[in-house]
């Protein structure tokens, strides 16, 4: 190899981004300078590829060895793409310059041709640009007497990879696509249905070849119309036509706002269009995993390409905001160009958060907050979407972007956002717009982590150190003031139509009335997780809690419901203030006639409120049993035919109503003691979690002065440190008040035991996916695994903002709570006592992750 | 023809309803499955059907060979959207059917019933394509939210009756089998007796004479699948995943507050996440939430619920259906040809009512600790105990189906996108 001729290093810096590809997604390494060299080293000349970081020079993004024939390939101008050989990650270097791409490609091509040279088997293959190649391969005239004959061949060849890979030279080399277009419409013309369908299945060869030329060509002005023509014939539905030809030539799918001058751009436009009109209809049933990648990998390099010129284009952005000033009538104008900022902003969400930053800065700086303001306020609802759209996705990005604006706005002595959003949370009758604007609500109103982690690691030292990298930052004193400005002044009327609940007698609501009940009550119930004394003083201020609980009186089961749920969470939060208040306002009572009421039927509602006090029993909130018992003896009584009451009443009977200040450090242990006996082997056999009385109240007098439990239990905590906490379920659940509304129920029935954290199966699970292993229809065993949904993979995915969707911050959180909760319910949860994470399990958590690529594609 | 019989209508045609008429139907059907309880107490007969995943025209193809609501009782666990290209039209028309004829249809969560999954699986977008507006989709999510956890199937019989007519003309009746294979067209594919403990009868067992204990076809060809070692009158439990840790009893089930996006952990994330593996107790499941449970894990389980057979789906099986652990769990997968492209079959469950009642046991109403199965089935229990005649599960015809005819459908395919600006 080394007497060969080698091309000219290309030893000039070229400016260029490195992507690698992770979920699917394609990742932004950073952006540096590009060379291609030889690097002789231990008596070899290596051909690489390195890139050097732009902000630190010394520190390089990606050094790769070029070490095979076909390894990279150039895409469009700018682009080259491969697959490391060593992990088999996808990689993609996007240049600045078309110059520069074509410098580092021929490089890369130079050595590549010389891999194939001596590579004996291929040398059929010339070591020249693929272009001036004479043909490897030749298929019989494209002409409808052939197609039987082109079919069987082509089909054949796509069998293997040298074949593909020749088809591909060929298919491009010979313009093939463009020599099938004027077939089709023979074939039309003679009304040949069989060359029709054999044409169909040419053209699906041919894109399934999988290569990104072919399939950019595939789709350009030329040949798009005739490609989608012959895809409209498929034989697997020989009775059916379809219509993509008129779809697509349809006039008026694409709309202009504002002039797009850069031809290339507006090519770029429609060929996105065509991909995603290929990828979702033509070929949605055939796709498989590699051309589904590459059309997406195609598409999103468009966009980004797109939306980098758009915004970079003060001329078109200043045309673009211009419509909305004042003086422009055209109010369709306008909802489109509205609707078209809502299009950017949803592309911009696929883009590395530097570029979408420069993108709503230029956004902003030419008035994207009037026209969002504008939009709001609108009265055709599809332009209130956009708008809440493009504000949440601006959310979403950067909040402290907005906030900023707020501040300025107070700054300003002007009505703040927050209260535009509340006037028309408050008026809104669209479902989306309302779910959106509450969620934007809660992100503005969002002071950071929640601080009762803190008060939580000082109670609890051991806890200090888990909990310590969640601290929040000191206190934003502008955030600060916002917050008690929004007390002050905008809460009242934001919760108006709860606090308007007072006195009312008639609990029949409109539809519009019971919706804004869920939202304010989950706003609510967000704000007193996050605004500790603020959302406090509120709650008692307004006597929210009794207003709350008279929707408990509502015929309608779902806002009784409501209720239910939210003093659950009021309950879960463990607050002595709020279990104080709630005693005081009686608001317990009702629960209990709700419960009465439904009880015999085993519905949703009964569920619920079975729950509430399962949990005010499981983790032995004294003040609450006592206020239960003493208050309402005879509604509980009258329930006692169920475990549960019989044991709240037994269990306040034995302490003699005596609850009062026990240091509730105290309480814990002795919970904790309590629920270690409960797995506890003498008991014999796996404990149910509601025992018979005798042997629950037994465990609760005893084990508070067992110092074997103690002891076990203090030497549990002390190994919290190393990541397991074999201690009470309470502490974990204390800490992760932010997520109350989706774990509460989590231990709730019977896990009373939290164990070991299994700290190295947690990094398994947490592995990205990497890769797109190649995946053949022949392998149906195979899919069968990976068909399988993977819940960790989806939640690395955006989620979409949505009334009850949980918090995003939480998904680490609970997935690490989640696998300590798995041992200690190994050991309560009945059955065998074993544990046996068996290495099957773990081989095969490693199979489902090669395997889940299917996930996102099926 | 009522406003909801015409829905029912065009959505059997594969056209989407307005959006008004799905805010109406999301009403109607909250306020019934608000009355159901996290576990749906259902009498067989009943068709029990796994995942559907958005095929629609393989849901009618299913109607086609189960038979059509509500002549046919239906008990679907879960996963009717995401991944094919119709999940809005299933799911409407699945939930129109519910609240058409709410005692014939049962509808129970499975893990794509969910705000999350199906933002990333497909059935957000399709919503957002075929409507303009996620509206739909938030309607669908907030009826996820309600709906049941399981369901329980009382009265099944053991033994297939007595085919009463000569249409479909068996050529014997034999009230000792267990296990009846059908393909579409109501012809059996194959029979499987009974192990009632006596040995002697193994050439019916073995049809390929490789072992004497050869599992039914769909049980993996697992050696060991000899009959159900269970009680014959037990019920059967319908979950989309699987079991949990946290929930040993039935009943523990019925005290979750279920109306709420499904959690990353706890249990009732389990019982939509959960897979039986063949492992000792509990395992980690790949998938990143539930758990995997083996063999022993079942058997105590519907030991101590007095269970015959657990139902579930959630994981594609290539023969639509796959019995586990000597018949004490089977895999009902409902979606042939998964994705368009998995080349699976698909099945459905059918349990018979048992003539004589004597499947009907007494359960405990939602309330714990009342639920010791009823004295009939502790009898059972102490006879299996004292090594006495063990009579297998509920008779279980299994009806396979393929795809819809090609022919019978449009191409299935998104819908595209109408506008663009960029």
């Amino acid at each position: 190899m080394a007497a060969q001729p080698v091309p000219h290093p290309s030893t000039d810096r070229k400016r260029v981004k490195v992507y690698e590809l992770r979920n699917n997604d394609w990742f932004d390494r950073g952006t540096g300078f590009c060379t291609a060299a030889f690097n002789s080293e231990e008596g070899q000349r290596n051909p690489r590829v390195i890139v050097e970081s732009e902000d630190q020079p010394d520190r390089v993004l990606l050094e790769t060895r070029i070490c095979k024939d076909d390894g990279f390939h150039k895409q469009q101008e700018t682009l080259i793409v491969w697959t490391e050989p060593s992990n088999g990650i996808d990689m993609a270097l996007s240049f600045q310059e078309a110059e520069g791409c074509a410098m580092i490609w021929k490089f890369i091509h130079g050595v590549q041709q010389q891999y194939n040279a001596a590579n004996p088997q291929d040398d059929s293959l010339s070591d020249d640009l693929p272009m001036d190649m004479p043909n490897p391969i030749t298929l019989p005239q494209a002409s409808i007497a052939n197609l039987a004959e082109i079919e069987s061949q082509m089909r054949m060849m796509s069998g293997s990879a040298n074949g593909r890979d020749a088809l591909t030279k060929y298919v491009l080399a010979e313009d093939f696509i463009g020599r099938l277009i004027p077939i089709v419409s023979d074939a039309e013309d003679l009304e040949s249905l069989n060359d029709l369908h054999r044409l169909c299945n040419i053209m699906k060869i041919i894109i399934l070849l999988n290569d990104t030329s072919i399939i950019e060509h595939a789709v350009s002005d030329e040949c798009v119309i005739g490609v989608v023509g012959a895809l409209e014939y498929d034989p697997d539905f020989p009775s059916h036509k379809a219509n993509h030809r008129q779809w697509l030539e349809g006039e008026g799918r694409y709309k202009e706002v504002v002039r797009i001058e850069d031809d290339q751009i507006l090519k770029k436009i429609h060929q996105t269009y065509r991909l995603q009109y290929l990828k979702d209809v033509v070929l949605a049933r055939i796709l498989d995993d590699n051309t589904f990648s590459v059309l997406n990998s195609l598409i999103f390099f468009n966009q980004v390409d797109i939306v980098q010129h758009l915004q970079a284009n003060g001329k078109f952005l200043g045309e673009l905001f211009n419509i909305f000033k004042p003086g422009q009538q055209d109010a369709s104008r306008k909802k489109e160009a509205v609707l078209f900022i809502q299009q950017c902003c949803a592309i911009a969400k696929n883009l590395q958060p530097p570029a979408r930053q420069t993108l709503y800065n230029n956004f902003i700086a030419h008035g994207l907050l009037e026209v969002i303001n504008f939009g709001l306020k609108h009265n055709d609802v599809a332009v209130r979407v956009g708008a809440t759209d493009v504000l949440v996705s601006m959310i979403d990005h950067d909040p402290q972007m907005i906030r900023q604006t707020i501040y300025r706005q107070i700054h300003e002595k002007r009505a703040p956002l927050t209260d535009t959003l509340i006037d028309m949370l408050l008026v809104e009758t669209d479902l989306g717009v309302k779910s959106q604007i509450s969620d934007a609500l809660k992100v503005l109103l969002d002071q950071g982590p929640p601080a009762q982690a803190e008060a939580f690691a000082k109670a609890n030292g051991e806890y200090a150190a888990r909990a310590a990298p969640r601290l929040p930052p000191s206190q934003d004193p502008q955030q600060d003031q916002f917050l008690t400005l929004f007390y002050e002044n905008s809460a009242a009327k934001l919760f108006q139509p709860l606090t308007a609940l007072e006195g009312r007698t008639s609990m029949e609501f409109t539809v519009h009335e019971a919706s804004s009940f869920t939202y304010l009550i989950e706003i609510l119930c967000f704000f007193i997780r996050q605004h500790h004394h603020r959302s406090k003083y509120f709650v008692l201020a307004n006597n929210i809690i009794s207003r709350i609980a008279q929707l408990l009186h509502c015929p309608e089961k779902f806002l009784k419901l409501i209720a239910v749920r939210f003093l659950r969470q009021l309950v879960g939060l463990q607050d002595e203030f709020y279990v104080k208040h709630m005693s005081e306002k009686m608001v317990i009572g009702p629960i209990l006639d709700v419960l009465i009421e439904t009880m015999p039927r085993d519905n949703l509602l009964s569920s619920a409120c079975l729950e509430f006090f399962e949990f005010i029993r499981k983790e032995s909130i004294k003040d609450l049993v006592k206020h239960i018992v003493e208050n309402y003896r005879e509604k509980v009584q009258e329930l006692a035919y169920l475990d549960l009451f019989r044991t709240l009443i037994i269990r306040y009977d034995q302490t003699g109503g005596f609850t009062a200040n026990m240091d509730y450090f105290l309480e814990v242990e002795e919970d904790v003691g309590r629920r270690r006996t409960n797995i506890n082997p003498r008991t014999g056999g796996p404990m149910e979690h509601l025992t018979t009385m005798d042997q629950a109240e037994e465990e609760y007098w005893n084990t508070s002065d067992d110092e074997d439990d103690l002891q076990a239990k203090s030497s549990g905590r002390t190994s919290a440190l190393n990541g397991a906490s074999p201690s009470s379920k309470l502490l974990v659940d204390y800490a992760s008040d932010e997520e109350v509304d989706d774990n509460i129920d989590a231990g709730a029935i019977s896990a009373d035991e939290d164990g070991q954290e299994d700290g190295v199966r947690k990094s398994d699970d947490g592995l990205p996916n990497v890769g797109t292993p190649p995946e053949r229809l022949s392998e149906k065993r195979r899919r069968e695994e990976d068909e399988e949904d993977d819940l960790s993979k989806m939640i690395q995915h955006k989620r979409r903002n949505s009334t009850s969707a949980t918090s995003n911050a939480s998904s680490t959180s609970s997935l690490l709570r989640k696998k300590k909760g798995m041992v200690g319910g190994r050991d309560s949860g009945g059955g065998p006592k074993k544990i046996s994470i068996s290495l099957s399990s773990n081989l095969k958590s490693g199979d489902g992750q090669s395997g889940n690529q299917a996930d996102d594609e099926a | 023809m009522s406003d909801l019989d015409k829905a029912i209508a065009q959505l059997r045609a594969c056209r989407p309803i307005p959006e008004a008429q799905v805010r109406e139907v999301c009403h109607k059907a909250r306020e019934l499955l608000i009355e159901e309880g996290n576990v749906v107490t259902v009498t067989a007969p009943v068709t029990i059907c796994g995942d559907i995943h958005g095929q629609f025209h393989d849901l009618m193809e299913l109607f086609r060979v189960g038979g059509d609501p509500p002549d046919t009782n239906y008990l679907f666990m879960g996963d009717f959207v995401d991944r094919g290209f119709y999940s809005l039209e299933s799911f409407l028309l699945l939930l129109c059917l519910k609240v058409r004829y709410p005692d014939r249809m049962t509808l129970i969560r499975g893990n794509h019933e969910s705000r999350q999954i199906t933002t990333v699986y497909g059935f957000y977008d399709e919503c957002l394509r075929k409507y303009g507006s996620a509206n739909v989709w938030r309607y669908c999510c907030d009826i996820f939210d309600y709906l049941a956890l399981g369901a329980i199937v009382l009265g099944a019989a053991n033994s297939f009756p007595q085919p009463t007519d000569s249409t479909r003309s068996e050529e014997y009746y034999d009230p000792d089998i267990e296990i009846e294979v059908c393909d579409a067209d109501g012809n059996v594919m194959s029979r499987f007796r009974r192990d009632n403990g006596t040995s002697g009868d193994s050439e019916q067992k073995s049809p390929n004479g490789t072992a004497a204990k050869t599992g039914p076809p769909g049980s993996g060809a697992s050696g060991s699948s000899g009959g159900t070692v269970g009680n014959p009158t037990g019920a059967v439990l319908c979950v989309h995943g699987g079991l949990s840790p946290l929930i040993d009893t039935v009943d523990k089930i019925r005290l979750l507050d279920r109306k709420q996006e499904v959690p990353h952990e706890g249990a009732m994330c389990d019982l939509l996440w959960s897979d039986p593996d063949d492992i000792d107790g509990w395992g980690l499941s790949p998938r990143g939430a539930g758990f995997l449970f083996g063999a022993d894990i079942v058997k105590v389980f519907n030991h101590r619920n007095d269970l015959s057979l657990i139902a579930r789906a959630h994981q594609l099986v290539m023969e639509g259906f796959k019995e586990m652990f000597d018949a004490s769990i089977v895999t009902v997968w409902s979606a042939p040809n998964y994705c368009y492209r998995c080349g699976n079959v698909a099945a459905v469950l059918e349990l018979s009512e048992d003539a004589g009642g004597e499947g009907i046991f007494a359960r405990s109403n939602g309330e714990v600790g009342r639920s010791d199965g009823g004295p009939g089935a502790r009898g059972v229990l102490m006879d299996a105990e004292n090594g006495a005649l063990v009579k297998g599960g509920p008779a279980r015809r299994y009806r396979v189906f393929q795809a819809a005819p090609q022919d019978s459908r449009g191409m299935p395919a998104k819908k595209p996108v109408a506008d663009y600006f960029l």
